[in-house]
């Protein structure tokens, strides 16, 4: 389940912010050195996340540490369903 | 009259009224006066003259407001720096407006040292407690304590003119540096005069802060709420991420004046439950920077139905020039609404490629004369003077009624999210890269798109962006990168922006053919 929550943030990344190019991404890549969060695309991070893993994410948990990485946001996620079993 | 003066005047009427509600700190206009004064004391100490810039770079905040203020009261210029850019791009900045003082917050300090850049800055000076202990030499940390320990008391004043430099904008220049709009103490003063008497702000008003303070939309918050007693509350970076925490803080805080670009709107509408809760506190809305597209607006007004709408236009080098007040809902088949007509005591003419008015109803550039339209732009000290009157670059047509209807731009100049991008300093960047042969820039509706010739297949989308973050603020990343074999070309052999953004539109890549990664 781990595997598929990271692959589809990855999917998520590459099609959005790299023009389906993901060459060079992985886990720990930073993506603030992306530069590609900006107040818009953290927005829209954040409901394809609640979205697609049915989570509810609050603004004081959207921070840089917690948006780093393919690997950080899939620790997010599966804390945030940890929290809250559907 | 100068900005430094506005803020005395309450400090001795209202001192405890608050001056700027923050995220985390309040100041009262007799605390905002004393830090302010702190701030300025100690720049004279170190050896501000009359007229030097000193950059402010801290997230929005008291802190920020006290620090542009006690740089004016030096007998200084402030250049707010935005938080968001990347230390190179700080650094042009610095160079052209030759920086040796800046006010810095803690954490992007330690953003500074580790990116290694100080030159040409003598003079950081921290804005709260801890932070490094030191900076590279030969540059000098002045650390929270130094601020404090300042005298509170008025500094003597300097300078007496209207006329002389009041604070410098950088906005996105076509070169790939960017431009230092020059605006000095009258041209503020006749937008910020302006809009508080439109709309009779008084010291019972709670004025929202959204905007970044080095976008020109702030300059109504800070400067018109601190000339009429009123409190600005400041919407911080984390809330004007989440329409709900951004309508939350407009009902917690009582904010009764806004002042954005329509996205935040439209954020609220969408996100944050504005047309079942609505803001029954707000009793004014500015929007500006870009078009509000017309069914949001109706939604905006039909949720906010108490308050007053204005669509407030003009560059950064005008300020405001013209204004329109909503009468009323627009028609649901009403496809725009008009910019106005000229406000702040400017006067509009819209004129032909010869310079000649064009008649009602025709298309032409908009002129504007009078005393928002800036001294002119810095430009490495040696000050390009504004032209008379000043070319906007925005075309613009003429209704009977008077009204201005906006029509576009003639250059190569595009608004993200209401940012002003010149898509020649986005190629600028790309092109920098080692990897990109030739690179065009456009914008397809709010996504600035990229179009680039790599040298070889092995350059990727990921390094092109990682490169344009060193380069480029936030809003001037490509969102779109595109990696390609060869750009449609021009006559004159120049790389051919309009014919790529109509490849990528159409999706042709036969135009536009995809350089294949190695297998």
């Amino acid at each position: 389940m781990e595997a598929d929550v990271k692959k589809a943030i990855y999917d998520y990344i590459v099609g959005t912010w790299l023009s389906g190019d993901g060459r060079g991404l992985d886990d720990d890549t930073d993506l603030h050195q992306l530069g590609v969060l900006d107040s818009f695309s953290t927005l829209s991070l954040i409901s394809f996340l609640e979205g697609t893993f049915k989570i509810q994410i609050e603004p004081s948990e959207i921070n840089a540490e917690s948006l780093k990485s393919v690997g950080a946001i899939a620790g997010l996620v599966q804390q945030k369903r940890a929290q809250s079993p559907a | 009259m100068r900005i430094d003066r506005l803020v005395r005047p309450w400090a001795e009427r209202t001192p405890d009224q608050l001056a700027v509600d923050g995220a985390d700190e309040a100041l009262t206009y007799a605390a905002l006066d004393a830090l302010a004064n702190r701030f300025a004391n100690l720049l004279r100490a170190i050896g501000l003259a009359p007229g030097e810039r000193v950059g402010v770079h801290l997230p929005r905040s008291g802190r920020a407001i006290a620090a542009m203020l006690g740089t004016s009261r030096a007998g200084g210029v402030y250049v707010p720096l935005d938080p968001s850019s990347p230390p190179s791009r700080i650094q042009l900045i610095a160079k052209d407006c030759g920086l040796r003082h800046v006010v810095i917050s803690p954490a992007l300090m330690a953003a500074w040292n580790a990116a290694g850049v100080s030159a040409p800055i003598e003079h950081f000076i921290l804005s709260a407690p801890g932070g490094p202990a030191e900076v590279p030499a030969p540059a000098v940390l002045y650390d929270w304590g130094r601020v404090q320990s300042s005298s509170p008391a008025a500094p003597p004043p300097v300078g007496d003119s209207p006329d002389e430099l009041a604070y410098l904008l950088y906005t996105s220049g076509s070169t790939g540096v960017p431009k230092g709009v020059m605006i000095s103490h009258r041209n503020a003063l006749a937008f910020v005069d302006w809009a508080a008497d439109q709309i009779a702000l008084a010291a019972a008003d709670r004025v929202a802060s959204v905007a970044p303070f080095h976008f020109d939309l702030s300059v109504f918050d800070i400067w018109s709420s601190l000339s009429r007693g009123s409190t600005i509350v400041i919407v911080d970076e984390a809330t004007v991420l989440s329409g709900r925490k951004m309508l939350d803080r407009i009902h917690d805080k009582a904010i009764t004046v806004w002042y954005s670009v329509p996205t935040a709107l439209v954020l609220m509408l969408d996100t944050g439950g504005l047309p079942e809760r609505g803001a029954p506190s707000l009793r004014v809305v500015f929007f500006a920077g870009e078009v509000f597209p017309m069914k949001h607006l109706r939604r905006s007004m039909e949720a906010i139905k108490q308050a007053r709408f204005f669509n407030l236009f003009g560059p950064t080098e005008t300020n405001v020039c013209t204004a329109y007040e909503l009468p009323g809902l627009p028609a649901a088949d009403a496809t725009a609404i008009p910019i106005g007509h000229a406000s702040c005591g400017d006067v509009a003419t819209v004129v032909d490629p010869d310079g000649r008015p064009v008649p009602d109803g025709e298309i032409g550039e908009l002129f504007i004369e009078g005393p928002t339209v800036m001294l002119g732009y810095w430009n490495g000290g040696q000050r390009t003077p504004a032209p008379h009157p000043y070319p906007t670059g925005d075309l613009v047509s003429r209704r009977s009624d008077g009204e201005l209807m906006y029509h576009g731009r003639r250059d190569h100049l595009v608004k993200i999210h209401g940012f002003r991008v010149e898509l020649g300093e986005v190629e600028a960047a790309l092109t920098a890269h080692s990897g990109i042969k030739a690179a065009v820039a456009f914008a397809v509706e709010q996504q600035l798109v990229a179009v680039a010739v790599p040298v070889d297949a092995s350059v990727t989308v990921l390094d092109v962006k990682r490169h344009c973050a060193g380069k480029l603020p936030r809003y001037m990343i490509p969102g779109d990168v595109r990696l390609v074999a060869a750009l449609p070309q021009t006559s004159s052999g120049k790389a051919d922006r309009v014919r790529t953004k109509a490849a990528v539109i159409a999706g042709d890549t036969a135009v536009l053919q995809p350089v294949r990664p190695p297998a």
